[in-house]
C-alpha cells in the first residue's frame, strides 16, 4: 500500500543511515546498478551490520539484489535473508528467477518488469508465490525495444497499463518506473500523474527530493477520503449489498475500494 | 598482503589491513579528539570477535558510525581471505 | 530642488599624504566595515601603512574579519595589535588567534551591539576608514553604485557619524549630487582616492544557492510546516533568513505557501539576496530592509526598487534604538554549529574550539523576533549538533525558541505558548534531550575536548553583558 519506493545505493553510509529521513513509504536498498562489482561484498556486509543494529517501524525496507543469472545473486540472498526486511526487489525478473528466489527465502518479492519478454509473461509472474507488487523498469525495457524514452511516455503506455491491470487483478501493488531527471519537479509531477491515471498505485524514485511529490500524487485526495467515508458509513448502515449514493450505484467492489482509501489515509496521517 | 575496503566520502572510512607480527592500529579521523577511543574500541572488538590478534589496521575515518567501521574492517579482512563465519 | 551650500571635502590622493595631516601614532583605534567581504582591498591597504610605520598598540574595530584580510594577521605576528573588537571572524586570522590569543583581547559583539557601542561611546574609534563605492565631492556616499559596488553600507553608518576622524576611501569620485545618500558628507573629514577599493568577484563571491541536499530540504520542509502550524504565515507577517542554503530553501517553501494561500508579507530584513528581491518584485512582500547585500541581484535592486531600503546597523538592530527594524520581526531563521540543552547557540566556534564566525545579527534577531528558529542537521558527520553545553555561547538560550532538524523539532520549554499550539500536531516534536538522544543513538556521546585554561576573548551580548569567554585551544 506504499505510495513511494526510494532506491538508495547499498554501499553509501551517508544515505543508508538516513533512510528514514526521506519520508518514502518504502526504501529499496540497492545492491545492483549503484554498487560496483568490486564492492558487492562491501555493500552486503554494510547492510547486514546496519540492519542488525537499527530497526525501523515506519518504513518498509526492501533490498534490490542482483539478478538471478548474476554471480552475486546467491550470496546477496544468503547474507540478508535473516535480516528484518520486508523482502526483495528482483531485477530482470522472470518466472524462473522468482522460483529460484523462492527456493532460498520466503520473503516478499517485487519483480522488476524490465524486458519485453517479462512484460509478455507478466500474468505468470504475478501469480508466483510471494510476489506482492510489480515494478516497471522502463529504461531497460525501452532500451531492449530500441525506442526512445520521452516525458510524455507514450512509449510505455502499454507497459504501464498492463502492469496496472495485472497487479489490480491479482491484488498486488503496481509501482511505476522512476523519473530519471532529478532536477525537474514539474516533469516528475506530470509523469507521476500519468502513471496514476493509468491505474498504477505507486512510483519508485532515484532521489530523495522526488519523494514529496510522489507521496502527494499517490495519496488519496481530501475529496476522495470524504467520499470514501460516506460510502463506508452508508454501507454499514444498510444491509443491502448494493445501494445508491448521490445517484451513483455503490456495490461491493466500490465499498472495498473505499475501505482501502480510508486505510491508506489513516496510514499516512491524511 | 594488503587489502582495503570503504571510501573517503563523508560518513565513511577507508580501512586497510596488512600482515603484522603484532596488533597495530593506526587511526586518522576528522573526529579523532571526540571519537578516537571509540573507533579503536570498535576495531579491537571486531578483531577479537573473529579471533584475530596479529594484524596491522589502518583506518582513515571521515566520520563513520560504528557499524560502518565494523563493516569496512570485516570486508577488508574477508578480502584477505580471513574466514569470518 | 532647493540649493544648500555644500562644502567640498578634502580629497587626498594617497595614504602617505593622509598621515601628514593626521598623526598616525595618536590614532590607533581604527575601524573598517566588511561590505566588500572577501573582495575588500581597503583594510589591507590602510593596515600596510600602519605596518610600514611600525605603529604598536593598535586596537581594531572591523565589523567582520574575512579570510582575505591578511594584513591583520601580519600585524598580529609583528606584535602591533592589542585588542580586536568585531562581530565575525573567519579564516587564517581566526585560526591564529584561536591558537595564540592576542596581547589584549578579542571581543565579539553583535551587529546591533556594535552600533550601540559606537553611538554610546563605548567603542572609541579614532579613525573610521570607510570603503565607499560611490562618493561625491561633498562626501555623500552610497554602496549600490560604482564599479565596485557592494550594496547597502549599513554596518559602517555609526562609524561614519561617531568616529573621531572619518575617512571615505573610494575609487569612484563624482561631481553630481546623490539622492538619499547612505553616508552623509557633513560628517566626513577626508576622501582618500585609491585605484581599486575591491574586487567585484570577491564582493559577491559567496554565491547564495538554495540547497538541494535532501537533508537540508527536509529541514526546510519541517520548518515551513512548523511556522504554518504556529499560525505565523499570515498577511503582513515579517521574516528574516540568512543566505545559507537551508534558510533560502525555507524562504522558497514559504513563497510557495504564500502564493497558494494568497498571503503577502510586510517586510523581510537583514541580509538580502536575489530570492528576496524576486519576492519583492512579484508583490509577495512589501518592503526589504537591507543592511547587507549578499549577491549582485540584491545590489542592483537597490537602485531600481523604491521599497528595497538600505538601513544602518543602528536602524537594523541597535537595542537602544526604539525604532530598530527587528523589533517588528515575527520570524527569524538562524543557523547553529552547536546548541545545548538550555538552547544556548554557538556560531562563534566550531566543535573543535576554533573560531569560525560570530554573532553578526544572530543574537540581535533571536532576541527581538517573536519566534526564533534554529535550523540545523541533527548530525554533521559524526558530530551531533546538540551538546550538554555549547563550546561558546553566541546567543543565550532564553532567546532561542525552536530547533528544527531533519529528525524532529524541539521547542524551548520557556515558550509554553508555542508548545500549547503544537499540542495536537502531527509534526515530530521532542524535548531537546530526547532529540539529542536520537542523535547519540547513532553517534554515541562525543568526548568533551574543550580546554578552559586561558581566556583569549569574550562574547559581549547587545545588552553589553559578557555572556561567555573564548578560550585558547
Amino acid at each position: 500500500m506504499s505510495r513511494s519506493y526510494l532506491f538508495i545505493p547499498g554501499n553509501t553510509p551517508s544515505m543508508i543511515q538516513n533512510l528514514d529521513v526521506f519520508e518514502s513509504d518504502a526504501i529499496i536498498i540497492d545492491f545492483e546498478d549503484s554498487v560496483s562489482s568490486f564492492d558487492k561484498d562491501s555493500a552486503r556486509i554494510l547492510i547486514k551490520n546496519f540492519l542488525k543494529k537499527y530497526s525501523y517501524n515506519e518504513v518498509e525496507i526492501y533490498i534490490r539484489i542482483n539478478s538471478a543469472d548474476s554471480m552475486y545473486f546467491l550470496e546477496d540472498v544468503k547474507v540478508t535473508k535473516d535480516l528484518d526486511i520486508f523482502g526483495y526487489v528482483l531485477p530482470k525478473a522472470s518466472v524462473e528467477a522468482i522460483k529460484e528466489l523462492n527456493k532460498l527465502t520466503d520473503k516478499a518479492i517485487i519483480p522488476i518488469i524490465e524486458s519485453p519478454m517479462a512484460l509478455l509473461k507478466v500474468e505468470d509472474i504475478a501469480k508466483e508465490k510471494n510476489v506482492v507488487a510489480l515494478l516497471l523498469g522502463a529504461e531497460d525495457y525501452t532500451k531492449e525495444l530500441g525506442i526512445k524514452r520521452t516525458l510524455e511516455a507514450v512509449e510505455i503506455l502499454y507497459a504501464r497499463s498492463i502492469i496496472a491491470i495485472t497487479a489490480n487483478a491479482y491484488n498486488l501493488d503496481s509501482i511505476d518506473t522512476p523519473y530519471t531527471n532529478k532536477e525537474d519537479e514539474e516533469g516528475l509531477l506530470i509523469d507521476a500523474n500519468n502513471a496514476l491515471n493509468l491505474g498504477l498505485t505507486s512510483k519508485s524514485s532515484i532521489h530523495p527530493n522526488q519523494v514529496d511529490i510522489i507521496n502527494q500524487v499517490f495519496a488519496p485526495s481530501e475529496s476522495e477520503i470524504l467520499e470514501a467515508k460516506r460510502i463506508v458509513k452508508k454501507s454499514e448502515e444498510t444491509d443491502k449489498g448494493a445501494f445508491s449514493l448521490d445517484g451513483k450505484m455503490i456495490d461491493l467492489p466500490v465499498i472495498e475500494k473505499a475501505k482501502k482509501v480510508l486505510e491508506k489515509a489513516k496510514k499516512y496521517n491524511l | 598482503m594488503k587489502t582495503s575496503a570503504g571510501s573517503l566520502e563523508s560518513s565513511d572510512c577507508l580501512i586497510t589491513v596488512s600482515d603484522s607480527s603484532e596488533l597495530k592500529i593506526v587511526i586518522e579521523s576528522v573526529v579523532l579528539e571526540q571519537f578516537g577511543d571509540q573507533i579503536r574500541e570498535v576495531i579491537i572488538q571486531t578483531l577479537s570477535d573473529h579471533n584475530i590478534n596479529k594484524i596491522h589496521v589502518q583506518c582513515l575515518d571521515k566520520g563513520a558510525l560504528d557499524y560502518t567501521i565494523k563493516s569496512r574492517l570485516e570486508t577488508a579482512l574477508k578480502r584477505r581471505g580471513e574466514n569470518l563465519e | 530642488m532647493e540649493t544648500i551650500k555644500r562644502q567640498n571635502i578634502k580629497v587626498i590622493k594617497n595614504i602617505d599624504e593622509l598621515f601628514t595631516l593626521i598623526d598616525i601614532s595618536l590614532n590607533r583605534n581604527i575601524s573598517f566595515h566588511h561590505h566588500l567581504r572577501n573582495g575588500d582591498y581597503v583594510l589591507n591597504h590602510v593596515l600596510s601603512k600602519y605596518k610600514k610605520e611600525n605603529i604598536k598598540g593598535i586596537n581594531l574595530f572591523p565589523s567582520a574579519i574575512f579570510p582575505s584580510y591578511n594584513m591583520i594577521l601580519e600585524l598580529i605576528k609583528n606584535d602591533q595589535i592589542n585588542d580586536i573588537t568585531t562581530n565575525y571572524i573567519n579564516g587564517p586570522t581566526a585560526e591564529y588567534i584561536t591558537k595564540h590569543g592576542l596581547p589584549g583581547k578579542l571581543k565579539m559583539q553583535t551587529h546591533g551591539g556594535r552600533a550601540r557601542s559606537i553611538i554610546e561611546g563605548k567603542n572609541k574609534i579614532d579613525i573610521a576608514f570607510i570603503a565607499a563605492p560611490y562618493v561625491n565631492k561633498f562626501g555623500d556616499a552610497v554602496g549600490y553604485l560604482g564599479k565596485n559596488k557592494c550594496g547597502s553600507l549599513g554596518y559602517c553608518i555609526p562609524d561614519s557619524i561617531y568616529a573621531k576622524i572619518k575617512v571615505l576611501v573610494t575609487d569612484n569620485l563624482v561631481d553630481n549630487l546623490i539622492e538619499n545618500p547612505e553616508i552623509n558628507g557633513e560628517n566626513i573629514d577626508y576622501i582618500l582616492l585609491i585605484d581599486e577599493i575591491g574586487d567585484t568577484m570577491g564582493i559577491v563571491s559567496g554565491t547564495t544557492e538554495i540547497t538541494k541536499n535532501p537533508i537540508g530540504v527536509k529541514i526546510a520542509k519541517n520548518t515551513s510546516l512548523l511556522l504554518k502550524e504556529l499560525g505565523l504565515i499570515k498577511d503582513n507577517f515579517s521574516f528574516q533568513s540568512g543566505a545559507g542554503g537551508v534558510s533560502l530553501r525555507v524562504t522558497k517553501d514559504l513563497k510557495d505557501i504564500m502564493i497558494k494561500e494568497n498571503i503577502k508579507a510586510s517586510f523581510f530584513s537583514g541580509g538580502i539576496t536575489g530570492y528576496h528581491v524576486e519576492m519583492l518584485e512579484e508583490g509577495l512582500v512589501e518592503k526589504l530592509y537591507d543592511v547587507q547585500c549578499f549577491d549582485l541581484e540584491a545590489i542592483e535592486s537597490l537602485s531600481r526598487n523604491e521599497f528595497h531600503i538600505p538601513i544602518s546597523a543602528s536602524e537594523y538592530a541597535n537595542p537602544a534604538n526604539e525604532n530598530q527594524v527587528i523589533k517588528d520581526l515575527d520570524i527569524v531563521i538562524l543557523g547553529a554549529t552547536e546548541i545545548d540543552y538550555d538552547f544556548n547557540v554557538n556560531v562563534t566556534t566550531d566543535s573543535h574550539q576554533t573560531l569560525i564566525g560570530g554573532s553578526g545579527g544572530h543574537s540581535d534577531t533571536a532576541t527581538e523576533a517573536k519566534v526564533s528558529v534554529i535550523v540545523s542537521p541533527l548530525m554533521r558527520g559524526r558530530i551531533p549538533v546538540i551538546k550538554e553545553r555549547v563550546t561558546t555561547i553566541t546567543t543565550l538560550g532564553k532567546n532561542i525558541d525552536c530547533l528544527v532538524t531533519e529528525r524532529g523539532i524541539a521547542i524551548n520549554p520557556l515558550r509554553k505558548d508555542l508548545i500549547k499550539k503544537l499540542k495536537d500536531t502531527k509534526l515530530k516534536v521532542y524535548s531537546i534531550n530526547e532529540l539529542a538522544n536520537i542523535a547519540y543513538n547513532f553517534t554515541n556521546i562525543p568526548k568533551d575536548i574543550i580546554k578552559h585554561d586561558k581566556i583569549i576573548g569574550e562574547v559581549e551580548d547587545r545588552t553589553y553583558k559578557i555572556i561567555d569567554n573564548i578560550y585558547q585551544k
